[in-house]
């Protein structure tokens, strides 16, 4: 892999789990009311705007590194997300890491890095 | 109930796989790639990223409803296959090749994630026997 494909790997990754933390920060904020006030409550939190951008900027890094990376290969290496945003859950928001949890990630982590060397 | 899930997982992957398989010739078609205005007018100007975004929103709302009913730990492993079917397709689409790293690497994950499942299921099983 060239170092524009793991610059842009990296990025997406975080931008993906940087979007994943604001839609959770902006979903359980202990102001949100019920009802459609939900939805107008979560207009006005920042957090969904901290979201919603990041998914736009990953968007584009997703088409970005396409052009560069095999589909088959981009997608695989794209669940590596699921390993930071258990880390990042646990960090902020005290999510359990259950041995399974442990084991799955380090499957994933070693199936990552057999796809990345193919 | 099976029945139920079966379709909607199987619609989910399908969503799932299409929206990618867009993406790819998204990319492909806005070759190539430059940080430029131009770069992005390329994107937009094909057809192929509105199947994709279309792909990806028919996905979300297919995997709320599925969520509504299906217990967590199965529909996460399940709208992870994406990962086998998006390489099925890739295979015969763009003629990438399956090489061996590449199939150990794939066995991996899947049985990571298969793991993951069973950590979901098991997390969720619990914090349902402490509201009872």
């Amino acid at each position: 892999m060239s170092s524009l494909v793991i610059f842009l790997w990296i990025s997406n990754i975080c931008f993906d789990t940087l979007g994943q933390v604001a839609f959770k920060y902006a979903a359980t904020s202990p102001t949100n009311r019920d009802g459609w006030y939900y939805w107008l409550d979560l207009a006005k939190n920042h957090w969904i705007w901290i979201g919603i951008s990041s998914y736009i900027a990953e968007f584009l890094l997703w088409l970005a590194f396409l052009t560069l990376v095999p589909l088959s290969q981009g997608v695989l290496l794209a669940s590596f997300n699921i390993i930071t945003i258990m880390l990042v859950g646990r960090v902020l928001f005290k999510e359990l890491l259950t041995l399974y949890r442990i084991i799955g990630m380090l499957l994933i982590t070693a199936g990552v890095i057999f796809v990345g060397l193919s | 109930m099976a029945r139920f899930y079966l379709i909607g997982f199987t619609v989910l992957l399908m969503f799932d796989t299409v929206a990618q398989c867009s993406f790819k010739l998204a990319a492909e078609h806005a070759q190539p790639l430059a940080m430029s205005i131009e770069w992005l007018v390329r994107v937009f100007s094909g057809h192929w990223i509105y199947v994709s975004i279309t792909g990806y929103i028919l996905t979300f709302f297919t995997w709320m409803t599925l969520l509504k009913k299906a217990p967590v730990g199965p529909a996460f492993a399940a709208s992870h296959f994406e990962v086998v079917t998006v390489m099925i397709v890739s295979v015969w689409l763009f003629h990438e090749p399956i090489t061996l790293f590449k199939l150990i690497g794939t066995i991996l994950i899947v049985s990571g994630i298969l793991f993951l499942a069973l950590a979901e299921s098991k997390l969720a099983k619990k914090t349902n026997n402490q509201s009872d």
